[in-house]
């Protein structure tokens, strides 16, 4: 009784843990999308509105109804309300913080992150160009990512039922 | 406050060397920056020099120098790091900032391919103008540009730094939430530069009055037309005109019944009676009222008012 206990036990482990795994990549994939439709957002607000890299926080932080939302609220308060710190150092600072807990990439994070280095030209259509361009980084990671996820679930799931059972037969 | 949105002109670790510069905020007129020259500004019509830790020095040689770097960072900071946004402005060379501070911008210009103005890069002297309201400003005037409890048409002629633009602000204010000669009424202001009503995510920061629309940013001729048809203002208010095209704008809007308050540059009434764009109006007496403004001994003061027909007026 005890042993089919544990063994049903370690099965559920590691499903689990497959599981989670799965997730993670989910995640991963679901904070991709968001953060390149974020950047779209970006591109069209630089190139069509022209509004100021604060404003384009702030109205990113009404339109997202998501775990960005106060990120983005921050970072406009720090640099517009309170006008004391540097766009660049503030926009590092609140994303390193936001997507520390994330499961992305540590390119993808630093892409997000350093995002304003790039941001100091003086015409909108390059200024936006240049947001395009990590836009184009994200999407490309998020195709990939998406298209990887349907079989990598499956061999991590595969992996997880053999490695529980693998596991309880050395034990039993 | 005035002080507080001055400092906020500077980015963060520049602004211990400003703090004694800004709690002179009432009576600072202008700080100058130029690359590898002293920091100077005038402040009562009174030039002095800022040494490298701040104080206020009157000696040439104890002042502290700007870098291109710090002119740079100073920019990007006045641009919101979003130099993109500010195009159009960069390239007039002069940028409007939170609080209707104007900053002038100098550098090098690149041209495009028909010889205009394209943008400017290495901006290696900025002339920042502190805007002051000066509510009451306007309190001399109301007596004279009031007939049968209506705002006549009134033109505030002034060389620059002569107060227009202050005055034009505080007489919106009036106009707009009325006075003992007369009731408040709807006025639309078109404020280009943002000066007036020194607008910031779109709300008026200045206090322009109660009944008081802003179009800001906009063209003045493009914005007269757009108000006059949107807003039905019975007064209109501009600044600055300054050609053909803004005085045909300013003879259609008065045309539908629109009174007008507006300024320009000039030294007298005779001289700007003879800029070719204004000679017509001045002719028809489009405006009833002409202030002549001028600044003394760093005080700004009415030097006269005058009819449309440039008599004197007494009240």
């Amino acid at each position: 009784m005890y042993k089919i206990a544990g063994v049903l036990c370690i099965l559920a482990g590691c499903i689990g843990w497959g599981s989670m795994r799965i997730g993670q990549e989910q995640e991963r994939i679901r904070h991709l999308r968001m953060l390149f439709h974020i950047m779209g957002q970006m591109r069209s607000e630089i190139s069509y509105g022209k509004h100021t890299l604060p404003e384009i926080c702030l109205s990113l932080s009404e339109l997202n109804d998501n775990y960005y939302k106060m990120c983005f609220k921050r970072i406009f308060e720090r640099t517009q309300m309170e006008s004391s710190s540097a766009f660049p150092e503030v926009w590092e600072a609140e994303m390193k913080s936001c997507l520390e807990r994330l499961p992305l990439r540590e390119d993808e994070r630093r892409t997000v992150e350093e995002l304003p280095k790039t941001l100091n030209l003086r015409e909108e259509n390059g200024q936006a160009g240049r947001v395009g361009q990590t836009e184009t980084f994200l999407e490309g990671r998020y195709r990939q990512a998406e298209e990887a996820c349907e079989n990598r679930s499956k061999m991590i799931r595969s992996v997880s039922i053999l490695t529980g059972l693998l596991l309880a037969i050395l034990l039993l | 406050m005035r002080g507080e949105e001055i400092l906020a002109l500077f980015p963060e670790k520049y602004r211990d060397r400003w703090r004694e510069t800004a709690s002179l905020a009432e009576h600072l007129q202008e700080i100058r920056l130029r690359a590898d020259r002293p920091f100077m500004i005038l402040s009562d019509n009174r030039e002095s020099f800022v040494s490298s830790q701040g104080r206020i020095v009157d000696r040439q040689e104890e002042a502290g120098t700007s870098t291109s770097e710090e002119l740079d960072e100073i920019l990007n900071h006045l641009c919101r790091y979003s130099l993109y946004a500010f195009a159009d402005e960069i390239r007039q060379g002069f940028l409007t900032v939170q609080g209707g501070h104007r900053v002038g911008l100098a550098g090098q210009v690149i041209l495009d391919d028909r010889g205009r103005i394209k943008n400017m890069r290495y901006v290696r002297y900025l002339n920042i103008r502190i805007s002051h309201q000066i509510i009451g400003a306007a309190d001399p005037l109301i007596p004279f540009l009031f007939e049968g409890g209506k705002v006549m048409s009134t033109l505030l002629i002034s060389p620059p730094g002569g107060g227009k633009t202050t005055l034009l602000r505080d007489l919106i204010r009036q106009v707009s939430e009325g006075t003992m000669y007369g009731p408040g009424v709807n006025v639309s202001v078109v404020d280009e530069r943002s000066e007036i009503a020194g607008s910031y995510l779109g709300i008026a920061r200045n206090d322009v009055g109660i009944r008081t629309d802003v179009l800001d940013g906009c063209p003045k001729v493009e914005g007269m037309m757009r108000l006059i048809r949107s807003m039905a203002p019975q007064v209109l208010a501009v600044d600055e005109l300054g050609s053909t095209e803004d005085v045909q704008a300013l003879q259609m809007a008065s045309g539908c019944g629109c009174k007008l308050l507006a300024t320009i540059h000039g030294g007298s009434l005779e001289e700007v009676k003879h800029k070719n764009y204004m000679r017509y109006v001045v002719e028809e007496g489009m405006f009833e009222r002409y202030v002549m403004l001028n600044r003394k001994k760093s005080v700004c003061r009415v030097e006269g008012i005058y009819d449309k027909e440039g008599k004197p007026c007494i009240r």
